[in-house]
This record gives C-alpha cells, structure tokens and sequence, in this order.
C-alpha cells in the first residue's frame, strides 16, 4: 500500500515538473499571443487592452496554475490556428490514437510472447540475431509505404489516405488501424522477441534451473513451472516502455496513413507554431508514457511483492 | 578462444561500403542530384540511371546519395553531441556523487522514460522547424541523458576499484582519473552505446525530415526523400524503394557492429 501510494505521489510530482517545464519553455518562445491574434495594423493601446483581457501580463505562476486547473477541468485554451477551444479539437483525434495504440500493443504481445519463447530454445543463435537486427532496422514510415501499397492497392484490404472515422464505420476504421498498428509493431516485436530470448536464455542458467532438471524434470516443465514466473518482471517493465514508444511511432505512422489522430495533430501545430495544441499534445502524451511506467512497476509489483522494499 | 564473430565482419562491410558511397557522392555523383531532366522521366531502374528518375526526371541514386550522406552526416553529428555531453556529465556526477548526482540521475530517468522521437519533436518545436542546424542540437539534446546515464553507472562502479584508489594514492588528480585510467575501461560499454546511438538518431532524424519539420530542401534526407516518394508510388516505386533500402542498410550495418561489439565485450546479449 505504502508502494502504491508512493508510486502515485511520484507520478503526480513528476507530471506537474514535467507540464511545468513545458508550459513554461512554450510561454518562452511563443512571443506576445495578443500581439498574433490581433496582427500587424494593431496599435499598443489595443494590444495592451487584450492582454489585461486575456489575463497575459500576470506572472507566469499565476498562468500556470490557472492553466493546470483549466488542464483538469476540460479547459485546454483556444487554437491560434482553428481559433476553436483545444479540447474540441483533440476529443475525438484522442480516441483515435488511443485505439492505434491499443491494437499495437495487443499486437505486439501477442506476436512477439510466443515467438520470444519459441526461439529462447537457444540454437540458432545467428539466425536469430540477424533476422533481429534487420527488423529493427525498418523505420515504420517505410514499413507504412509498403504496407499501403501491398495491403492497400494491389490487395485492396483498406484504401490508403481514406481513414473511415471510428464512430461511421467501426469496423472498417480498425482494420484500417491494424495495418497502421503492424508498421509501428515491426521492430517493436523484434524488440521484445529479443528481450525475452536473452532473459529466459539467462534465467534457464541458473543453479535453479540445473536444481530442478536434477530432479528429473525436464526443460519444457522448468520453462513453463519456474522460469517464466521469474522472467515475467523484466518483461512488463519493457512493455510499459513499450507502451510509451507506441506513442512515439504513432506520431510517425499517422502521417504515412493519414489517421487524424494526436500525432498528425502535434506535427501539423509544430508546423504551423500553433502553440497551445502544440502544449496540450505533449503534456497528454507526456501523462500517457508517465502513466504507463507507473503501471508496469505496479503490476511488478504484484507479481513480486518483494519489490520496492529495499533500494528501489 | 577466439570465437568467431560474423555480426561484425557484416556490419563492417555494409557499413564500410556505404560510407565509401557517401563519401564518393560528397565528391561526385553521376548526374546532379537535384536537376531536373537529367534523364527521360519515370524509368525504371537501368544502367543509366542505377535507381531509376521520379517524375520530374532527376536521377535517384545521385539524390540517394547526397541524401543518404545529410542524414549519415546529421547522425554523426548528434551522437557526437550526445556521447561527449552525455559521457562528460554521467562520468562527473557518477565519480563525485552527492546531492547533484541525485538530482541529475531522477532528471535523467524521467527524461530516457520519454520515446526520443517525441522530445526531438518538444525541442524542435521550440527551436523552430526546418534548420539544419537546430535538427542536429534537438537530437543532440535528446541523446545526453542517455549517454549520462549510462556513463553515470560504470563511473560509479569503478569509482572504489582498486587501481583507481591507488592512482588516488599516488596523487592523481581527478580529471586525470577520469580520463586517463577509469575512460579506457569503459569502452567496451560505451562502443555498443554510440552504434545504438547513432542508430537511433538515424532513425529519429529520418522520422522527422519525413514528417516535414526535420531537413529541408533543398539539403534532402532520407526521410523526406520517402515523403517525396510517396506521393509517386504507383507511377515510380523504385523511388521509395531506393530510398528506404539505402536506410535499412544503414541502420542494419551499424546495428550488426554493435551487435558484435557487445559479443566480442563478453557482455549480455
């Protein structure tokens, strides 16, 4: 319980740095937005007069903590480019990314927990390798462009660039998802096949392990009554990183399959210097992969109540 | 006792081709990169024209080439910024210690938990998009923690090693221990780093001259070379082709190096 709440306290102190730095670094660079709105013909007295109304020339402090309880209360500010409230425009392209991210993350483990115990048998060492090194080595984006023409055009099981929206054809919008999930998975699965090969290879050289094949058992019971149990902790830690990353390609991969989600948005508003999308964007990512550490080392946490006791 | 380690003759080869490539097309190149009509438009590839032309009938190997070396050129770069800034500040705090190593390592270990893509994007943003320049410090940035890191805890384990308290003993100064006796007894950690490194700026570099806002034209990357070909995919796929297979070439050479650098190390696959 004391983890737990400790785990909790240092996930909010974290995000509050975190969103701290970011709305001060993006209070920096992002000039006089009253200066923006009311373009070049203004003069100072106008200028002047919207800053006291937009509440721009109080301390930085003040702004923050008004903006962290607008963060809390559903109030994200106005788009410079959309003139539109932010949460307007982020709901749905949240929702979006979120279901990417979902089927990525089912995909890569169901894929990749299978394969990474299949080839932990220890031969073929080389083999594995390469094939490893190679798919890490294909950047998603890449991936994506063969994928829409392969599955898009030649085999027509999506039509590229045509994303159906995920509340008119439910459907057809996840399947549309699974071939964008599949080119963020690709090197993610090589990954943690890669990971789980190596710590179940260490794990199956322990005296334990020669302990219980003396006693007659043989490997495939050794595997699956003790090894994995004690290989299971690293492995949800490096699905939580997992998770974060998923995030990380889905900014990419959006792009190459024209899915209106988070990471479109965040490429489009850096572009255009649209800076309060820009800031709620990262702030909402920055929560997904801080969230998504605490999570794993929870879970471990369950799974291995002797964690957090002493050290970490 | 000599073990044989193909990951990296491999990876050199591959890698030695390549930047004997890159530098050839520093030099020269068989057509200019960016003229159009240097060829008919839309061929495939040939004996004129290795990778082909795209639609406005500029030959693609050449662009390959210059592209490939901005985006090699960009990698080596921020692992330089990255490594040395990273190496320096992990090696200080981890040897000295104390309050500021605790504070940096936390700093660290929340900034490494965020995908690098994603704070190359933050500071880019900040820096203002499509400079060379500022692509190279967003990375570089973004590497350092890493790199300190990972510097941070071989210093801090070799800081009580007994040949560092004896050059303690005889009056070694600080800087001279850093340098000169703990340093060359990290390379066998710091090796494999700086390829995964290198790696992961190529890939981080490509990711975001492809989303627009990393390298612009007329300095083409890789990755907006693939941005530009997929718009021509159906009329001319060895376009994207070329290029992408010239980045996993890339990234798979190096990562076969260090691969083998971590095996010839002894360390843990």
């Amino acid at each position: 319980m004391r983890y737990t709440a400790r785990k909790i306290l240092t996930l909010l102190v974290t995000m509050l740095v975190v969103s701290l730095l970011t709305f001060a670094a993006f209070d920096m660079i992002s000039g006089d937005p009253a200066a923006t709105l009311l373009g070049t013909q203004a003069t100072p007295e106008k200028v002047e007069a919207l800053r006291t109304e937009m509440g721009l020339n109080r301390p930085m402090l003040v702004r923050y903590g008004e903006w962290l309880a607008g963060f809390f209360t559903g109030n994200l500010g106005v788009s410079f480019q959309y003139r539109q409230p932010v949460q307007a425009l982020l709901g749905p392209k949240m929702l979006v990314t979120l279901c990417l991210s979902l089927v990525s993350f089912v995909l890569i483990v169901v894929v990749s927990l299978p394969l990474g115990l299949l080839s932990a048998n220890g031969k073929l060492d080389g083999l594995h390798t390469f094939l490893n090194q190679f798919c890490m080595a294909v950047p998603p984006f890449f991936t994506g462009i063969l994928i829409s023409w392969c599955f898009g055009i030649c085999l027509r099981a999506f039509v590229p660039g045509d994303f159906p929206g995920l509340d008119r054809n439910l459907g057809k919008s996840l399947v549309y998802l699974f071939f964008a999930a599949v080119s963020i998975a690709i090197p993610r699965v090589a990954m943690t096949v890669r990971m789980l090969r190596s710590t179940v290879i260490s794990e199956m050289n322990k005296p334990y392990v020669r302990t219980a094949i003396a006693r007659g058992n043989d490997r495939r019971q050794v595997l699956w009554g003790h090894v994995l149990k004690n290989s299971l902790v690293p492995t949800v830690t490096f699905l939580g990183q997992t998770m974060a990353e998923i995030v990380a390609g889905s900014i990419v991969v959006e792009q190459v399959f024209s899915v209106p989600g988070l990471g479109r948005m965040l490429v489009a508003s850096i572009s255009s210097q649209d800076y309060p999308v820009v800031e709620a964007i990262v702030v909402i990512l920055a929560f997904w992969v801080v969230l998504s550490g605490t999570l794993a080392d929870l879970v471990n946490r369950c799974i291995d109540p002797r964690m957090g006791g002493i050290g970490k | 006792m000599k073990k044989r380690n193909p990951y990296l003759t491999v990876g050199l080869v591959m890698t030695g081709i390549l930047t004997a490539l890159i530098v050839l097309g520093f030099f020269w190149t068989p057509y200019d990169p960016n003229a159009m009509a240097a060829g008919p438009k839309l061929t495939g590839p040939s004996l004129a024209h290795l990778m082909g032309t795209d639609s406005f009938g500029r030959d693609i190997f050449s662009r390959v080439l210059k592209g490939a070396g901005t985006t090699y050129g960009i990698a080596l770069c921020t692992v330089a910024v990255g490594a040395v800034c990273g190496t320096v500040l992990g090696a200080v705090t981890g040897y000295f210690g104390g309050i500021v190593d605790d504070v940096l390592m936390r700093l660290g270990d929340v900034l490494t938990a965020f995908p690098s893509i994603l704070l190359a994007l933050v500071v880019i943003s900040l820096l203002g998009p499509g400079k060379t320049g500022n692509v190279i410090l967003a990375l570089g940035l973004v590497f350092i923690p890493s790199f300190a890191r990972m510097a941070r805890g071989t210093y801090a384990g070799l800081r009580e090693v007994n040949y560092v308290k004896s050059a303690r003993l005889m009056g070694a100064s600080s800087s001279r221990i850093l340098w000169r006796h703990i340093l060359p007894n990290t390379w066998s950690v710091l090796l494999p780093a700086l390829t995964i490194g290198f790696n992961n700026a190529v890939l981080a570099e490509a990711s975001m001259s492809y989303l627009c806002i990393g390298v612009t034209p007329p300095d083409a990357s890789l990755g907006y070379m693939l941005s530009e070909s997929q718009g021509m995919f159906m009329s001319a796929p060895w376009y994207a082709l070329g290029t992408g297979l010239t980045l996993v070439w890339m990234v798979f050479g190096v990562g076969l190096i260090g691969e083998g650098l971590q095996r010839r190390g002894g360390g843990e696959v």
